[in-house]
């Protein structure tokens, strides 16, 4: 949800409950008036009716007022009453029952008690409790839009210090040596922001840039003694007077040498991609790539016996890194290569951007979460790092692009395609 | 032959002389860029072994300079940066090749022969080894004046076996040289031994003569005598 939807919401909601109240609170009091006004008119034309009642000494049809709102009658026996009550009656010219207020009550003239009823006509404070109605719903609509625009127009202006910087962030990479600046903005809170924005920035591009050093340190420092002791054993291992001890034995530490090598080389693979340290980036034809990857390893499925079936529908295009896609591939070919029988079979398919690599396998199922694990190893063998598809999953995430795997009909399926966009 | 090394890491560079030494070269060595630029400067070499990331320099400058005073010394980058940026520079300097550390010898040895082939020789230089004639350039091989057909990867490992004659290569340096990344396959080395076995066959089968040994289950070596 947007700045503006949020704060906006926030007006209407409290216009409204404002508007509820008031208007409540307003629509009682003017009952309470209106009530009290026709109260008041109704008593002074008791009091007139009374007066002129007294006065004439005639009988009572002299005082019927035109309006037929004024009704008497003879009572038989004296009493003395006097009520308020509320009634509807039948109105002839507007057809239909109108509310009205009446007095009733007593009165005597010589012996003779008289019931008096004067009616008041409500109809005229219905009308004002409509007009008021419609009054603070329009005014409820006026005001909300003023403060819709204005509020709008402000937020333009104010956040537009904020919409810069959040642009900027937007476009900022890091491990790409561009030197971000934020232009003051006048507003103490945004400089301050922005100030914060900056120095953690530099402060991450620096850190970035230790690492990134770090590594390649790293690599520089740990190859080069490795590359010693490959070496020197290579060359032990060519001296003719070595007894076969001796030379099993050299045997075994140049082996583990050459596997701390490589052990090494994948971590620090593996330590680049996380540092996205690939930046470069090209669109990869996948399937093109696959295809002369299968013709480099041909020989290897070959001698293996490994029936190798591919399915090619379309290119598929994914914009990573020219290196890095060769890994990926590289490495999940070997995968299946690697954990593959004698006769196996693998098959590729590359159809509706989706890249399915099967393999035969010793195993069955497999479990999932553990794959792509570091140094989550299937089998002992001492030839693997166990960090293959640790690198492939990693390269993945890089480039949004999600690896999956599955088992079905006696074949592991590794199946790599685009993320889906939550 | 002359090659000069230039490293800093004064054990690795002693173990590179040592063997080049032992395989017949005349061989200095340098253990910074100051040095390497000075005797290269005063020297002519045939080819030059340089690690880039050197203590006072980067090895990239040394190349730049070298191609201006003698352009025709081959030129190897070792390094242990094993990334692209440094070995694209480094080709596009003017280097002939590019060697990370770690790297086995016989490796080593393999790209400077090949390296030396093409600088010295144009490529047309005939290896002849006992019965074999080996034209390098077009990828052929003669037994007597008999052409002998071979797949792209056995005539690789015939030359990588007579580029490294009389040595131990191991099954790692094997697979490595043929595979590269792949060579990590732990399947490799049974690939390793039936492409001998193939190459070995078609080898005795026209010389009548067995020129491979089993150098206690570790390895292999070509023998001639």
């Amino acid at each position: 949800m947007k700045l503006q939807d949020k704060i906006n919401i926030r007006f209407l909601k409290i216009t409204f409950l404002i508007f509820l109240f008031a208007g409540v609170l307003f629509y009682f009091a003017l009952d309470h008036v209106v009530d009290y006004n026709i109260k008041e008119m109704l008593d002074s034309r008791k009091a007139y009716t009374v007066l002129s009642f007294r006065q004439n000494s005639q009988s009572f049809d002299s005082i019927s007022s035109p309006d037929h709102s004024i009704f008497i009658k003879r009572l038989d026996n004296q009493r003395e009453y006097s009520f308020y009550s509320d009634t509807l009656v039948f109105d002839q010219e507007e057809k239909e029952l109108v509310p009205f207020r009446k007095v009733t009550f007593s009165l005597n003239k010589g012996n003779q008690s008289y019931e008096i009823i004067i009616l008041q006509s409500l109809l005229e404070s219905e009308d004002l409790q409509k007009v008021i109605f419609s009054f603070m719903a329009v005014l409820f609509v006026l005001i909300f839009s003023a403060l819709f625009f204005l509020n709008r127009w402000i937020s333009s202006r104010v956040w537009d210090p904020f919409f810069m910087s959040l642009s900027k962030l937007n476009s900022w990479k890091i491990g790409k040596n561009q030197d971000v600046r934020f232009e003051r903005t006048w507003v103490s809170e945004f400089d301050q922001l922005n100030g914060l924005l900056e120095n953690m920035m530099q402060k991450i591009q620096a850190d970035f840039v230790n690492l990134k050093e770090f590594t390649e340190n790293a690599s520089h420092e740990i190859q080069t003694p490795l590359a010693v002791i490959k070496s020197k054993l290579e060359m032990v291992l060519q001296d003719k007077t070595l007894t076969d001890i001796q030379h099993q034995r050299i045997r075994v530490a140049f082996e583990s040498a050459i596997r701390l090598s490589k052990l090494n080389e994948a971590l620090l693979l593996l330590s680049k991609i996380e540092n996205q340290q690939f930046l470069l980036k090209e669109e990869i034809d996948i399937c093109n790539l696959i295809k002369t990857k299968i013709d480099a390893l041909e020989e290897l499925f070959m001698l293996k016996h490994i029936e190798v079936s591919v399915d090619f529908r379309g290119p598929i295009l994914f914009s990573m890194n020219p290196i890095l896609s060769e890994i990926l591939i590289n490495n999940l070919l070997s995968n299946a290569l690697k954990h593959n029988f004698e006769n196996g079979r693998v098959r590729i398919s590359c159809d509706n951007q989706v890249i399915t690599i099967s393999n035969t396998g010793k195993q069955s199922q497999i479990d999932a979460s553990k794959l792509f694990l570091r140094f989550s190893k299937q089998t002992t063998s001492g030839e693997s790092t166990g960090l293959g598809l640790a690198i492939a999953n990693e390269i993945c995430k890089t480039y949004d692009l999600e690896l999956k795997y599955s088992y079905s009909h006696e074949l592991h399926n590794l199946i790599l395609g685009k993320k889906m966009k939550a | 032959m002359k090659i000069l090394v230039i490293e800093d890491e004064t054990e690795l560079c002693e173990t590179i002389v040592s063997f080049l030494k032992e395989e017949g070269y005349r061989c200095e060595q340098a253990g910074t860029l100051g040095l390497g630029i000075e005797k290269v400067n005063l020297y002519e070499y045939d080819c030059i072994l340089v690690d880039i990331g050197l203590p006072d320099g980067n090895g990239l400058s040394l190349i730049k300079e070298l191609k201006k005073c003698h352009p025709e010394t081959g030129i190897i980058i070792i390094s242990a940066r094993n990334s692209l940026d440094d070995k694209v520079l480094g080709l596009d300097c003017g280097a002939d090749d590019y060697l990370s550390k770690p790297f086995h010898l016989s490796e080593l040895n393999s790209r400077i022969k090949s390296l030396l082939r093409r600088r010295k020789f144009e490529g047309k230089q005939e290896l002849v080894i006992d019965k074999i004639t080996i034209i390098p350039e077009n990828r052929q091989v003669f037994v007597g004046n008999e052409p002998l057909q071979l797949t792209r990867k056995e005539f690789d490992l015939l030359m990588f076996f007579v580029s490294n004659r009389g040595r131990v290569l191991t099954k790692e340096s094997i697979a490595e040289h043929l595979w590269g990344d792949f060579a990590d396959s732990s399947d490799s080395f049974d690939f390793v031994y039936s492409h001998i076995k193939n190459l070995r066959r078609k080898l005795s089968d026209k010389t009548g003569t067995d020129y491979f040994h089993n150098v206690y289950g570790s390895g292999y070596t070509l023998v001639t005598d």
